[in-house]
C-alpha cells in the first residue's frame, strides 16, 4: 500500500481526522493512518538530513518516470523555520535523483517537498523529523475564502463560519445526488456549502423572517451569488417538531446538517404556548374583523423555548425515521465544559456514533457530533435517554452539559459583562482615553475568536 | 417551490392522518427556471417519489408531459430523466395556496416559500 503524508491546516485540529476520514469514505478509499506521525506520496523518512537522504537513496525505482518532466524542489517546515538563503544548499544535496526536466517554480508538473518537523512545542529550535515526497494534492483552502461569511450577501447574527460550514458539509458526506436537510436553516449557511459539493440541498425554519431576508439579501440571494440555485430546492417554514415531511420507507434524506440556535440572540423555538393551560385547542375569532385569527395573511402562531435537551433528542429521534440507511447526521452540540461527560449525547441502537470534535471556548464549547444510521427504523425503539433526570434536582443525578444551555451561556456572560466594566475603568484610570481604545482594540481581536 | 418538494409534503395538522396527500393546489402562479441536470440525483428520487399523485398533481397545473406509469427502465431512460428533471427541479410554484383533501387546512406559498407552521389549536 502506497504511504503518504498530509499536512492538516493548524487550526480546529480537533475536527481534522473525522474529515479526513469522511473523505476517504466519499471517495471509497480504503485508508488506514499512524495517528502518532500523523498529500505526498512518501520516498523517505528520517532522524536527519543525512538519514534522510540515505533513506531516500533505498528506491531509486521510483526516480526514472520524473526523468524529463518540468519539476521543482521546495523546503517546507512545521513548527519551526529554516532561513530562505540556507534552503537552496539543502535542495541540492537531493540533486542525486538526477531529474532532467527543466526546473520550473510558478507551474512545474512536479512538486517535491522536503521537510523539517519541529514538533508541536512552541520553543523547539531542532527539527526532530525529516521526510522527502512527491506533492500530490493540495488542499481547498480556497473555499474558506469563497464562501467567506464578510463576502457573502446575506448572513444572520448566527451565521456559521465558513471553514466550519465546509467541514460539517464533508463529515455529512455530501456528493453528487445526495439529498441533505436543514431543519434549522436560519440564513442557509449549510445550503449552500453542502450543495457546494454536489448535494441537493432543502431547508426549514420555523422563522419565515430569516429565510425571507430583507430587500435583494436572503437566502435565494445567496444561491444567486454562489450560482447554486439549481441544487438549493427550496426553504420552507414549519416547526421541525411539527414536520410535514411525507414518512417515505426507508428514509427520505441522505444526510442532516444543523446547527441548533442556542446563542444570546437566538434561542431555540417550538409551536405552542409556555402555559399550556392558555394553550388553544379550537380556532380563535380574531379580535376585530370577524374572522378566524389564523386565517388572517400575517398570522403567526405562538411559540415557546425549546429547551436544548428536547432540542438535541429530538433531533436525533427525526433522524433515525428520515435518514436513509448510511445516512449521517452532523451537528453541533453546546455545551457547559465542566458539566460535559462523553454520555450527555442521546443515543439510538439505529445511530452509530461516527466522531465527536470539540471547539472550545472557555467554560463552554461546541461540539461537531457527526452520527451515521447504521440500521432500519422499526416504531418499537425508542431513544436511549442520556443519563440524569433532566426536570429535577440539578446536581444529583448528573445532567448533560447541553441542559438549559441558554440561560447558562447568559449567566456567563453577565460575569464577564462586570468584569469587562471593571477592566474598563482600570484602563481609564490607567491610560486615559487611549488607554480605553487600546483595550477596546484587545476585546474587539478577543471576541472574533470566542463568538459562536 | 418546486414540484418535487410538494411530493415530499403532507398534512400535518394534528389528528389529520389520513387522505392527508398530496396537498391541492390552488390559484398558483408557475414559473419555469432552468437547472443543471443532475442523473445521480433523479435516481436517488425515484423510489422516493409518489409518481401517481405526482402526475395527477400536474395534471391539474396542466402539465401533461409525464408518463401515466414510471417507464421500468426509468433510471436509465434519458428522455424521461429529461422530462422528470423540467417537471420537478424546473418547475416552480411562485404563489398559491396548498390544501389538505382531508381537513381543508389551507398552506399558503408566498415568493415561493411555502408556509406551512400549523395554528395554535391544531399542534
Amino acid at each position: 500500500m502506497p504511504q503518504f503524508l498530509i499536512q492538516f491546516a493548524q487550526q480546529h485540529e480537533e475536527f481534522r481526522l473525522p474529515e479526513l476520514e469522511a473523505l476517504a469514505t466519499i471517495e471509497n478509499v480504503q485508508m488506514t493512518y499512524n495517528p502518532s506521525d500523523y498529500s505526498l506520496e512518501l520516498w523517505g523518512k528520517g532522524s536527519s538530513w543525512d538519514d534522510l537522504i540515505e533513506k531516500v537513496k533505498e528506491h531509486p525505482e521510483r526516480w526514472p518516470q520524473y526523468l524529463h518532466t518540468t519539476f521543482k524542489f521546495s523546503v517546507v517546515t512545521f513548527g519551526g523555520t529554516i532561513e530562505m538563503k540556507d534552503k537552496p544548499q539543502i535542495i541540492n544535496r537531493f540533486s542525486f535523483t538526477g531529474f532532467l526536466g527543466k526546473i520550473d517554480l510558478k507551474n512545474p508538473e512536479e512538486e517535491f517537498l522536503l521537510i523539517a518537523d519541529y514538533g508541536i512545542e512552541p520553543d523547539s529550535v531542532v527539527a526532530h523529523t525529516f521526510y522527502m515526497g512527491r506533492l500530490v494534492g493540495n488542499g481547498r483552502r480556497d473555499l474558506i475564502d469563497k464562501f467567506n461569511v464578510k463576502k457573502r450577501r446575506y448572513i444572520g447574527n448566527t451565521t456559521m463560519d465558513a471553514e466550519l460550514s465546509l467541514i460539517m458539509a464533508n463529515q455529512a458526506l455530501c456528493g453528487s445526488g445526495k439529498l441533505v436537510y436543514d431543519p434549522f436553516v436560519g440564513t442557509g449557511s449549510f445550503l449552500m456549502t453542502c450543495a457546494h459539493f454536489g448535494a441537493m440541498t432543502v431547508g426549514s425554519d420555523i422563522d419565515g423572517r430569516q429565510i425571507r431576508g430583507k430587500g435583494k439579501a436572503s437566502i435565494y440571494s445567496n444561491c444567486e451569488q454562489y450560482n447554486l440555485k439549481g441544487r438549493v430546492l427550496d426553504a420552507l417554514v414549519f416547526d421541525v417538531c411539527h414536520a410535514p415531511w411525507r414518512r417515505i420507507n426507508g428514509g427520505i434524506f441522505d444526510a442532516i446538517v444543523t446547527d441548533p440556535p442556542y446563542g444570546v440572540r437566538a434561542g431555540a423555538k417550538t409551536l405552542g404556548r409556555k402555559d399550556p393551560a392558555k394553550q388553544a385547542t379550537e380556532p380563535r375569532m380574531a379580535v376585530e374583523e370577524g374572522v378566524l385569527a389564523h386565517l388572517l395573511p400575517d398570522y403567526v402562531p405562538p411559540t415557546k423555548p425549546y429547551e436544548m435537551t428536547e432540542v438535541v433528542a429530538d433531533l436525533l429521534m427525526f433522524a433515525v425515521k428520515n435518514l436513509v440507511r448510511g445516512g449521517r447526521l452532523v451537528y453541533w452540540l453546546p455545551t457547559v465544559t465542566e458539566d460535559y461527560a462523553i454520555d450527555d449525547l442521546p443515543t439510538h441502537p439505529c445511530m452509530e456514533l461516527i466522531s465527536n470534535s470539540e471547539q472550545a471556548f472557555g467554560q463552554w464549547s461546541r461540539r461537531l457530533i457527526t452520527m451515521e444510521k447504521v440500521a432500519d427504523w422499526d416504531s418499537k425503539t425508542g431513544l436511549g435517554a442520556p443519563s440524569g433526570d433532566m426536570n429535577k434536582s440539578t446536581t444529583s443525578p448528573k445532567r448533560p452539559g447541553h441542559f438549559g444551555f441558554r440561560d447558562r451561556y447568559f449567566a456567563f456572560s453577565a460575569v464577564e459583562n462586570a468584569k469587562r466594566k471593571k477592566e474598563l475603568k482600570e484602563a481609564y484610570q490607567k491610560g486615559g482615553s487611549e488607554g480605553v481604545a487600546a483595550y477596546m482594540k484587545e476585546l474587539e481581536e478577543k471576541k472574533k475568536n470566542s463568538q459562536p | 417551490m418546486r414540484l418535487i418538494t410538494h411530493n415530499m409534503l403532507q398534512c400535518h395538522v394534528k389528528g389529520c392522518n389520513a387522505n392527508n396527500f398530496p396537498l391541492e393546489f390552488q390559484e398558483v402562479e408557475l414559473e419555469q427556471e432552468e437547472a443543471e441536470m443532475n442523473e445521480d440525483f433523479l435516481r436517488n428520487m425515484l423510489t422516493k417519489l409518489e409518481y401517481d399523485a405526482l402526475v395527477s398533481t400536474c395534471l391539474k397545473l396542466g402539465i401533461n408531459d409525464l408518463p401515466a406509469t414510471m417507464p421500468a427502465d426509468a433510471a436509465y431512460n434519458d428522455e424521461f430523466l429529461q422530462i422528470l428533471h423540467r417537471v420537478i427541479l424546473e418547475t416552480h410554484v411562485k404563489s398559491g395556496k396548498m390544501i389538505c383533501p382531508n381537513c381543508k387546512h389551507i398552506y399558503n406559498i408566498r415568493d415561493g416559500i411555502p408556509n406551512m407552521l400549523l395554528a395554535e389549536h391544531e399542534v
